[in-house]
């Protein structure tokens, strides 16, 4: 019986995602994209207004009139493609993953119907690159110090046939002291705040933190609720971000490998703030 | 404000009452299960207790009492309210007379005593550091092993604590809400539409079921009901979503008992159906799809085709898999009575979902209480009596055979119409609606006035269950707690909310 289902599995095509597809994808998760030539202040505000998290912003004193949007805070609802009248649309593409923060935040000119700072590049997808870096093993800890489980349900999808995550040397490990890397989902509950800040001191240096989700980037729909310390940067020092509510599998997988791409020019600046630390506890034990 | 509720369900019945709790009775003359209890506060500010109780063939009962002072604990003779009369205490500060376990369920030892942030909205909370009392198991030879809040793996955060004599456990403590985020205060002052999101970040791999409990209480409250074709994709959507969690926990099952293939073939039938699902209506999960009066998101034609397709291949090649998973011996080995959870137990504790239809207890909101669509369908509820992962292992295989039938033919007969339905709030409303989510049933209650939500009390299946866990674990080896665990597959964040 096993036999024929491997049989049968062995027949068909594998459904292996190549990385190319997959990198900057972000269908499934309704993050919005805007098209500026046919943007209005009219639009702008009802935007900002539909908008339930305030990712939307319209700035109105001070001219040029500003459209902001962040998304850090967006939780992809779709209210402002369906009030947006065509100037708000789902993005195609989404390069705004496994970036620093302020590169989450997009302003467009109202006046001149125009991006202000052009978009984030998509930066080329150098495969020789990411399967170098690291030697090929970065092993990632998965916390969640007070996620809806949205993040976790896609992050477990990293690892089905389809994205396969392993196949990037990237595995899940079980302890904190085995991880270069902290994936943290949702926002640091009150309750959570003391264990977030001792995995992440768990972890060896050089270590980078990442936030994934609304939730983990701006503390999402759960900003400013009492049983709530903040997003994940309000607890411990974060690295990168990964947005959207919860982000695809795609949209985890560019940004973790993202990521890795910047992260491989930092790692010697990395290795010295270490060696800093150490020698201050060091001082601070004597 | 009115107080009289609407029931999104069948059969309502509600009563004001300020003598001590009597446990209505079902037709049959048996005690009533209780569904939920939770405080909210009157227009003059006072706490107001409701009991909702299930009286099967009477419907929902919801029964009011106003606090004035003085109350008694009712989880003595109704044990399943233990966790609620905590849960009371912790948002209001009710104190209840005979309480047999007082200690706080939703603060930890960081939250200072006396603030109850749904009777007053509290500002700066001081960081305090209190005690919390542990049981203890005593006698030579017992041995205390704890786990969590952080966990191995790609879990959420909960800590247990297990009294263990060798490797058998004598007892098993659950601390939760790790992850409570003070879901049903944020509620406040909210408008309906932006109360979905929130209903949605309850507990994520549910969030459509939350969203429609949450929209379907809002249209009893206001009076509207959701377009046919509305309840009809709200129907497919909700028999997806326990389809895929069906899926997935049968194959975790599985890899807990080391037979990784099985679940990865699983993960990628489960994998086929979020993406159908977000080519169809935008998004993995559902998510934005339901609102207050119907649903955003419109099916053509040819996304029907493509969803039923999806559905049918997966739900195929998930029966050869589960047939041949549940037929290996090393399997049954493992699943065969381990985790037993004893009918009376679950009875007790008013366990609801897969886990009480694994222990005999013939319950489903769909069947009992139909809602939206399910109304006038005649539905095959699978229930058996061994109440062993086995056990629940077998309904979900079952249930997830029904689910993938439901969503074919509800495609096939989809009539064309309008998919929402305007919901319009006439002042100070309230009202009820309980689903049947692929956990259990789950319950939402909202009170809406000019301001928006006033009052949002979610009772999840999740945290009806979890008490009843520790029964199940209780004299088995700690190494098959994992693979029992998974077996309950209850939310951490559904029940912390």
């Amino acid at each position: 019986m096993i036999l024929d289902i491997l049989e049968r599995s062995l027949r068909e095509r594998s459904p292996l995602i190549p990385v190319e597809t997959l990198w900057g994808g972000c269908q499934g998760s309704r993050m919005p994209d805007v098209q500026p030539a046919r943007l209005t202040p009219e639009i702008a505000r009802r935007v900002a207004e539909v908008c339930p998290t305030q990712a939307f912003t319209a700035q109105e004193a001070g001219a040029p009139m500003q459209l902001t949007l962040s998304y850090a805070a967006c939780i992809g609802c779709g209210r402002c493609i369906e009030a947006g009248e065509g100037a708000v649309v789902a993005a195609e593409s989404f390069p705004w993953t496994g970036v620093s923060k302020d590169r989450l935040v997009r302003r467009w000119d109202l006046e001149k119907r125009a991006e202000i700072d052009a978009g984030l590049p998509q930066p080329s997808l150098a495969r020789q690159q990411i399967y170098s870096v690291l030697g090929r093993a970065l092993n990632v800890r998965q916390l969640d110090p007070g996620s809806c489980n949205g993040c976790e349900a896609e992050i477990t999808a990293l690892t089905n046939p389809y994205y396969d995550l392993e196949r990037f040397g990237i595995h899940f490990v079980a302890s904190p002291k085995h991880a270069d890397m902290l994936l943290a989902t949702g926002p640091v509950t009150r309750n959570m705040r003391e264990a977030v800040k001792r995995t992440y001191e768990a972890m060896p240096a050089p270590k980078i933190v990442v936030a994934v989700g609304a939730c983990g980037c701006s503390g999402g729909v759960f900003a400013g609720s009492y049983a709530v310390a903040g997003p994940v940067d309000a607890v411990i020092p974060v690295d990168s971000y990964i947005p959207g509510c919860p982000p695809t599998p795609a949209m985890l997988l560019s940004g973790i490998l993202r990521v890795l791409q910047s992260a491989a020019g930092k790692l010697p600046e990395m290795e010295r703030a270490h060696a800093a630390q150490v020698s201050e506890r060091k001082e601070s034990l004597r | 404000m009115s107080f009289a509720g609407n029931s999104g369900n069948q059969g309502s019945v509600r009563e004001r009452n300020t003598a001590n709790m009597p446990v209505p009775l079902t037709r049959g003359g048996t005690p009533a299960r209780l569904v939920s209890l939770f405080g909210s506060l009157d227009s003059a500010g006072r706490v107001v207790v409701q009991y909702v109780f299930d009286t099967g063939e009477l419907g929902y009962h919801v029964v009011q009492s106003p606090f004035d002072g003085s109350f008694a604990s009712i989880a003595a003779s109704v044990p399943a309210a233990a966790w609620y009369e905590r849960e009371l205490h912790d948002q209001y500060g009710v104190e209840l007379a005979g309480q047999p376990d007082p200690r706080p369920l939703l603060f930890h030892e960081n939250w200072p005593e006396g603030v109850h942030p749904l009777r007053k909205t509290p500002g700066e909370i001081p960081w305090a550091e209190r005690e919390y009392p542990f049981l203890k198991v005593q006698g030579e030879g017992v041995c205390e092993v704890a786990v969590g809040p952080v966990h191995a793996g790609i879990i959420e955060p909960g800590h247990f604590r297990f009294s263990a004599m060798g490797d058998v456990v004598l007892h098993l403590e659950l601390r939760h809400f790790y992850t409570h985020k003070g879901t049903e205060k944020l509620f406040e002052g909210v408008s309906t539409e932006r109360g979905v999101a929130l209903a949605e970040s309850v507990s994520g791999d549910n969030c459509f079921a939350h969203a429609v409990a949450f929209c379907q209480a809002v249209e009893a409250a206001c009076g509207v009901q959701a377009p046919p074709r509305a309840a009809a994709l709200r129907l497919v959507g909700l028999e997806l979503e326990r389809l895929i969690g069906h899926i997935g926990d049968v194959g975790f099952l599985a890899n807990d008992v080391g037979f990784v293939l099985a679940h990865t073939l699983a993960s990628s039938f489960k994998e086929s159906l979020l993406q159908a699902s977000a080519r169809c209506v935008g998004t993995r999960y559902w998510r934005g799809v339901a609102c207050p009066g119907g649903v955003r998101t419109e099916l053509d034609p040819n996304k029907i085709r493509e969803l039923s397709s999806a559905v049918t291949e997966a739900a195929r090649k998930f029966a050869e898999l589960a047939h041949i998973v549940l037929e290996t011996p090393s399997v049954q080995n493992r699943f065969e009575s381990a985790g037993v959870l004893k009918r009376e137990v679950a009875r007790d504790l008013a366990v609801v979902g897969p886990v009480a239809r694994a222990s005999g207890m013939d319950l489903d909101v769909r069947r009992d209480h139909p809602y939206g669509h399910y109304r006038g369908l005649r539905l095959e509820i699978p229930v058996t009596h061994y109440g062993d992962v086995m056990a629940r292992a077998r309904i979900r295989v079952a249930e997830a055979a029904v689910s993938a039938g439901l969503i074919v033919e509800t495609l096939a007969a989809l009539r064309p119409g309008a998919i929402v339905e305007p919901v319009v709030s006439r002042g100070d409303v309230s009202g009820f609606s309980a689903v049947e989510s692929p956990r259990g049933e789950l319950f939402y209650w909202v009170e809406i006035d000019k301001g928006g939500l006033r009052r949002c009390h979610i009772k999840s299946p999740s945290f009806q269950n979890w008490p009843a866990m520790p029964f199940a674990v209780r004299d088995n080896i700690i190494a098959d707690f994992p693979l029992i665990n998974k077996s309950f597959n209850l939310s951490y964040s559904g029940c912390d909310r």
